[in-house]
């Protein structure tokens, strides 16, 4: 596994550089100047402003000139300066990416548990009242939009209810705890502030539910395909002939089992999420790596669009390579060595 | 099992004490919840509607605009004078004014700023058009003279845009303001986490499209704001701000559109619906790819056509105010103007007139924007419907709000819709912009970079009388000249959208301002 692993680290930088050139280009192909996103209105006509404008940003070179300058920088960190918030790429993105993760992982870990839970009951009481209440929540999870069943969770539980905060990573009139990690929960009680911690954490309620619930629904679905398959399988008539109790032949026997297929949809789902959980954070004001990215595309801000593209690359080729190793570790049956040399 | 009930039972009592919190506090911040557009915190390149709130608080000019929209009240300078001809002004500066450091404000950094401004070549840079040179004869004297008359350049000083920055701590961090400075400065990102100016306020902490949070200027050199810390939370959708008002994460919302204000019934939120200065506009480009049948007469009978207030009801649920020219209501020359008239007769007999009574088509393309409560798109639908009426055919395609910038440029476009707010209190920029004066952005962009002819000489030789002229003489000059931008029918104002204030009721101070949006330090607590 180690040489595989090592392999795969190797190809990274490589597949990286594929994405980066072809952003590159595609932002450098786009319907319109950029300056048109950094100059306002009334100066588009002020021929000294322009020009200004083009050498400082660097849109005066040629693309080659351009490209050559932008991977020189990128080996040694700089990713540029964002048009729209005048700050450098890379230290809005170290800024963003926690916010993102946090969220994710916290939508991850809850849609993952809902969805295991309802798939294993979805299956055990197949065609029952939990089975059809199983599929008609993960109907509505994968397919509700996020900015209807946002608002709406908004509406009951912080307007109407009052139970749980509104938009944002924190109480409005708290003060975000010391950057250390970019994880609020981590950095609040690093910092010893457990009424921070507290903010964070009914904060991240809301969205990460609205969020995990597409995982829930996905999760769900597949797990009970996969324990109905598993639950036909001779080996559980023989574990139960050897007096296994229900719930161990459920748990130990079929789940492992089952969760094979639902592991690659936990990767996939993971780097999705990452840079798909626009909506969410545009509803709870997240400023994660999914708003900063619309808001990229929406300002030609070419600087920032590559850098998205980055981290995106990266998170689904790094998510890639947990789920085989996840995959190797959950079944014995898989050599991923051997899988790369077949 | 007894270890295992006992840390099940420390783990809850441990959550209850995180999930208890602690009691509310009293002296808490102030929480505005609004869109956070910030392009800059530098104060010479910032030009936004949230950069009017923050260089306001954080910064002041040598004047500034009085509550009622209209008269300049001394700032830092307790008196100024100019000359006959509007080409020299003087101003003294108040002794005891200081910056937040603690140092005085001497003519140096007036002088330092108007030059840094100037020569940064950045879109507030325009502010400084004209100005030949400064003098600063003594350390509390500034004279400021111009190439050519202005009568508006004290009002322009009143735009949080020419905010008093301190020029040693600025210079310390690589700002500059020789005439390299377009290229030789460094500075934005330090301003990005500092600010420096006399205001009474100070940048604590930015973190974009997340908040804006300013903490009281314990220098200040005026009376003490009520509130110590401001937070501008960065709330992008308008439901999403009426909510954090209701649940009392917001004690101001300042986005919220009619329709949503319209869901808010509860006696703890106040709204106030005030007029503003801010409007949309329709225009026509006659230089534009395939608008070569819009000739004068023709854009006459569009307009005729449009369905105003109809648009307003449609838009903002009535909650805006027409508008009669491209400057708008309350500007000086604007009192008396006529406003936009619909008369589907009129429009239907120019353009049988024309040979066109069977109408024509215009592919369109308008921006995806929702601005001041208005969505383009669905104005300009509704405009389509309108023009129908004539035979006039629209066909919209909705782009990026960057695309539409360069498409306007060049090919152009023949019809569109954009909006406008003003940058400070005077009728000046208006003319600047959209008025029919060589080079003007609409001149350029609806002559289509000059293949027709728009330039309306009365329109020059006006505004050239009208900046050499003040009092009542430059509101009457004014006025001729909104009657001829009216004329030429390029630009024709749609609405101007009211603008709501909504905030919690034990708030007080919220004040809609022409130049500063919203005046920070003069809302306080009941």
């Amino acid at each position: 596994m180690t040489t595989y692993i090592v392999r795969r680290l190797i190809a990274m930088p490589l597949l990286l550089l594929g994405v980066i050139t072809v952003a590159f280009l595609l932002t450098y192909f786009t319907a319109a100047d950029p300056l048109t996103s950094i100059i306002g209105e009334r100066q588009m006509n002020n021929p000294a402003v322009v020009e200004a404008a083009r050498e400082r940003w660097g849109l005066d070179r040629s693309l080659p000139e351009r490209y050559l300058i932008y991977l020189g920088n990128l080996v040694t960190g700089d990713m540029g300066t964002s048009f729209r918030t005048r700050q450098p790429v890379a230290q809005d993105l170290m800024v963003r990416l926690p916010a993102t993760l946090e969220l994710v992982i916290a939508a991850m870990f809850l849609g993952t548990i809902f969805g295991v839970v309802l798939g294993v009951l979805a299956a055990r009481f197949r065609d029952g009242p939990i089975d059809n209440i199983a599929r008609l929540f993960a109907l509505v999870g994968a397919s509700a939009p996020v900015f209807w069943s946002g608002l709406l969770v908004l509406f009951i539980f912080s307007v109407q209810l009052g139970w749980l905060p509104g938009p944002g990573r924190i109480d409005t009139r708290a003060v975000a705890p010391p950057f250390v990690t970019g994880f609020y929960t981590v950095d609040a009680l690093l910092a010893g502030d457990w009424a921070g911690f507290r903010s964070v954490l009914l904060h991240l309620v809301l969205p990460a539910s609205v969020l995990g619930w597409t995982v829930t629904g996905i999760v769900s679905r597949m797990v009970r395909a996969s324990m109905l398959d598993v639950l036909s399988q001779e080996y559980i008539l023989a574990a139960r002939a050897k007096g296994a109790g229900p719930l161990r032949v459920l748990i130990h026997h079929a789940l492992r089992n089952a969760m094979l297929p639902t592991l690659t949809i936990l990767g996939f789902s993971f780097a999705y999420l990452i840079t798909g959980a626009i909506l969410t954070e545009t509803i709870f004001s997240w400023p994660g790596i999914g708003s900063y990215a619309v808001a990229a595309a929406r300002g030609l801000d070419h600087p920032a669009i590559v850098g998205v593209t980055i981290v995106g690359g990266a998170a689904f080729l790094i998510s890639n390579l947990l789920t085989d190793i996840a995959y190797a570790l959950v079944d014995p049956r898989v050599k991923l060595s051997q899988q790369e040399s077949s | 099992m007894r270890t295992g009930i006992r840390t099940i039972l420390l783990a809850g009592a441990g959550a209850a004490a995180i999930l208890s919190g602690p009691a509310a506090a009293q002296d808490q911040p102030l929480v505005i919840a609004r869109n956070l557009e910030i392009n800059s915190l530098d104060p010479h390149r910032a030009f936004c509607d949230t950069c009017q709130i923050y260089l306001s608080s954080t910064y002041q000019g040598l004047v500034k605009l009085a509550a009622d929209d209209r008269s300049v009240e001394p700032l830092l300078a307790t008196e100024w004078t100019s000359n006959e001809d509007q080409t020299q002004f003087t101003f003294k500066l108040d002794p005891d004014a200081v910056f937040s450091d603690g140092s005085p404000v001497e003519a140096k950094d007036v002088k330092w700023t108007f030059e840094r401004l100037k020569n940064l070549q950045a879109d507030p840079s325009f502010m400084m058009n004209g100005v030949a040179s400064i003098e600063t004869p003594d350390e509390k004297t500034v004279i400021v003279n111009m190439e050519s008359p202005n009568s508006e350049f004290v009002g322009i000083l009143a735009a949080p845009y020419v905010g008093i920055v301190n020029s040693d701590v600025a210079s310390e961090n690589g700002a500059m303001a020789g005439e390299d400075a377009s290229s030789a400065d460094q500075a934005e990102t330090w301003f990005l986490a500092n600010s420096a100016g006399s205001g009474p306020y100070v940048l604590d902490t930015y973190r974009p499209d997340d908040e804006l949070r300013f903490r009281v200027n314990e220098n200040y050199w005026g009376d003490a704001p009520p509130i110590g810390e401001i937070v501008i939370d960065h709330v992008a959708d308008a439901v999403s701000q009426a909510q954090m008002l209701q649940s009392g994460g917001a004690d101001i919302a300042m986005q919220v559109d009619p329709d949503t204000a319209s869901t808010i019934n509860s006696p703890d939120i106040t709204i106030e619906t005030v007029p503003s200065y801010n409007f949309i506009y329709v225009m026509f480009s006659p230089g534009a790819e395939g608008g070569d049948m819009l000739d004068l007469e023709v854009r006459q009978a569009l307009a005729y056509a449009i369905d105003y207030q109809g648009a307003i009801d449609f838009t903002v649920g009535g909650e805006g105010e027409l508008q009669a020219s491209p400057i708008p209501n309350g500007f000086p020359g604007t009192e008396g103007l006529p406003m936009p008239e619909e008369n589907l007769d009129k429009a239907r007999e120019i353009l049988a007139s024309k040979g066109l009574e069977d109408g024509f088509t215009l592919d369109i393309t308008v921006a995806s924007l929702n601005v001041y409560g208005v969505d383009l798109t669905l104005l300009m639908q509704k405009i389509q419907q309108d023009l129908a009426r004539v035979n006039v055919k629209i066909n919209i395609q909705p782009v990026a709000s960057a695309v539409w910038r360069e498409q306007i440029a060049n090919p152009g476009i023949p019809f569109s819709a954009r909006f406008y707010a003003p940058d400070y209190y005077g009728s000046a920029q208006y003319v600047q912009f959209f008025g029919m004066l060589p080079d003007t952005y609409w001149e350029r962009n609806a002559s289509g970079q000059g293949k027709v002819d728009l330039v309306n000489k009365s329109e020059v030789d006006l505004f050239q009388q009208a900046l050499a002229a003040s009092g009542d003489e430059m509101n009457r000059l004014y006025h001729e000249i909104a009657l001829e931008m009216i004329k030429d029918r390029i630009i024709v104002p749609v609405v101007s959208p009211n603008l709501i204030l909504a905030y919690r009721s034990e708030i007080e101070g919220v004040r809609y301002s022409a130049c500063c949006n919203l005046p920070l330090a003069e809302i306080g607590r009941k």
